[in-house]
């Protein structure tokens, strides 16, 4: 009974969703914080005395917070589904997670894989699909490969946007319009920070190319890449875009990560990123923008999907209990 | 934007913070705008009230009585919760004390929480004189743990259940609230059992003076009764605050507090 006592004295101390220890001296008591957590609305974060040492189990005050409700829907594990095309780029960007470039090993997924991974991720219950890489439009069949994750669900396609002319013009205008969206990277409203990072003229060349998209009636989102945004350089690319035509809510703006070929950035560990399932032709990963480390990687068995998409919901279920409180989400879309 | 209302509460919990902040967002794009402010103790909250510094205060049921009697009757009761309208005071033994009923209480050593809770020490001794004990015949010993906050902490009455753990008192008179808390006698049957429970009273109330004109707050009540439950924006401070719904005033509650308050000459400017 005093184990009660003691909960009913450290909750009323504590706020929503902070925590505090108490000490339990047997299995029963144990089970007994376990029932008096379920009947009171809190949460015992230690499952068994051992996890905390001596006898002592953490209890949060409140429930966790719901992730669909935290995270939002589209962003809880498995809801999106990252297929990295290729690695190869006709760019070798300075800050690029995949660190990938033209000396880059190709390292396709391949037109019938990726038609089976999109299969198989729709039937476990997969939102959307995002393709990237690499730079798609270097792959022959991108228009293909587009057609056959529309079909099954909304996609988008991640490209710098160059290479729309030629037979990466055919391909573009070959994809459909409904159910699919183009997000071209675009760093600065001018563009010596663009440039700066990947390479002289692709400024010119990623504003051009969201022309040709929008004139073809694609939907464009603009990702940009920026180290530290000042804001006055934030608004000025903002009102660029919007003379572009791009609406707000699809200019989106993400921070560099310390990943690939990037030496400075945001530093992140498997624990604090909310993960999107990735699959490149190395296995399948924790978060894209992890998709070269060894410590994101969930599994080298890419088919079937299935089970490691589950896998990846178990951790983060767990992950989020053992947090006692949200995740930390690395925006990265 | 019409004026703010001015909103008064007791810091009891850190919780308060997150409840009020809420709150106070909810009101935000309604037609009754309102901001807060936090006191130590009822006391100050409902001087502060008197004296037109706040416009409403979120009193416990005590201070509900005691703005009635500080002023004359110029108080106005504008809401309350669900859970004020069934409030009542739970006397616990150790279990096999073979106790049970009012009148197996008497003579007894009783545990009573702080001084002006009204459901673990004015009341519990109003409603024991009603069922006929003789309360100047118990041995009664109170533990004054949160003094100022009306019991809100808690604090008081688990000091009093301690008491009866220890042998130290035969009975411990506690709010249902907290006797809930502690598993309702449900999670350690074999430590403690409810030997009487009082009949339902009302609890706490917001309250305003009449110089507060009703185009000023029954926008703000209608606001206050608007929340929803289904909500879950709504429903996480509904449930920080205990309550499923906002209620429309029961005043017939709180007649046994003022008889009690007078019984037992509880002053009225705690």
């Amino acid at each position: 009974m005093v184990v009660i006592l003691d909960l009913m004295r450290m909750a009323g101390a504590l706020a929503e969703g902070a925590t505090g220890a108490v000490t339990i001296s047997s299995a029963s008591e144990l089970d007994l914080v376990r029932r008096w957590c379920e009947r009171t609305g809190n949460t015992l974060i230690t499952t068994s005395p051992a996890d905390a040492g001596l006898g002592a189990v953490l209890v949060r005050r409140g429930r966790l917070p719901d992730p669909a409700a935290t995270l939002g829907p589209d962003r809880l594990p498995g809801a999106r589904l990252w297929l990295y095309t290729n690695f190869h780029c006709n760019l070798a960007c300075d800050y690029c997670c995949a660190a990938s470039s033209p000396r880059a090993e190709r390292r396709e997924l391949g037109v019938e894989r990726i038609g089976r991974l999109v299969r198989a991720g729709a039937d476990w219950g997969v939102h959307e699909v995002y393709l990237t890489g690499g730079e798609p439009f270097l792959l022959p069949e991108i228009a293909r490969i587009v057609a056959d994750c529309v079909r099954l669900l909304p996609t988008t396609l991640l490209t710098n946007g160059m290479l729309f002319r030629g037979p990466g013009l055919r391909a573009l205008q070959a994809m459909p319009r409904e159910g699919f969206a183009l997000q071209i990277s675009l760093d600065s409203a001018t563009p010596d920070v663009h440039d700066g990072h990947r390479g002289a003229g692709s400024w010119a060349r990623a504003v051009a190319g969201i022309g040709v998209a929008l004139g073809e009636g694609f939907r464009v989102r603009v990702a940009a890449t920026i180290a530290s945004p000042h804001a006055a350089d934030l608004a000025a690319l903002h009102d660029f875009l919007d003379g572009l035509g791009i609406a707000r809510a699809d200019q989106v703006i993400r921070p560099v990560a310390q990943q690939g070929a990037a030496d400075t950035g945001v530093q992140f560990s498997r624990e604090s990123l909310v993960p999107e399932v990735t699959v490149t032709a190395d296995g399948v990963y924790w978060h894209p923008v992890a998709a070269t480390d060894e410590r994101a990687l969930v599994s080298t068995q890419i088919e079937p999907l299935g089970p490691a998409l589950s896998e990846v919901y178990r951790l983060f279920a767990e992950q989020w209990a053992a947090a006692g409180a949200a995740a930390r989400l690395f925006p990265c879309a | 934007m019409s004026e703010q209302l001015l909103i008064g509460a007791v810091a009891y919990t850190p919780n308060v913070v997150p409840i009020w902040e809420g709150i106070r967002e909810y009101f935000a794009e309604s037609p009754a705008p309102m901001d807060f402010v936090l006191f130590s103790n009822y006391g100050r909250q409902v001087e502060a009230l008197r004296a037109g510094q706040v416009d409403i205060a979120w009193n416990t049921n005590l201070a509900y009585v005691r703005t009635v009697l500080q002023t004359g009757g110029r108080a106005r009761a504008l809401a309350m919760r669900d859970t004020d309208t069934r409030f009542a005071t739970v006397f616990v033994a150790r279990t096999g004390s073979g106790l049970s009923g009012p009148d197996s209480i008497a003579g007894r050593r009783l545990a009573l929480g702080s001084a002006d809770s009204a459901q673990a020490a004015i009341l519990p001794l109003y409603y024991l004189a009603r069922a006929g004990v003789d309360v100047t015949r118990l041995e009664v010993t109170r533990f004054d743990s949160d003094i100022g906050k009306h019991g809100d902490t808690g604090r008081s009455e688990l000091d009093a259940i301690d008491a009866v753990l220890a042998g130290e008192a035969d009975v411990a008179a506690i709010g249902i609230t907290t006797w809930d808390g502690i598993g309702g006698g449900e999670l350690m049957p074999e430590a403690l059992e409810a030997v009487w429970q009082t009949e339902p009273y009302c609890h706490c109330m917001f309250t305003a003076l009449d110089t507060l004109p009703a185009e000023r707050h029954e926008p703000w009540v209608s606001t206050l009764l608007a929340m929803d439950w289904g909500r879950p924006a709504h429903r996480r401070i509904l449930e920080l605050e205990g309550l499923h719904r906002w209620v429309r005033p029961e005043l017939d509650g709180y007649a046994g507090l003022f008889a009690a308050v007078e019984e037992q000459g509880v002053t009225k400017w705690w």
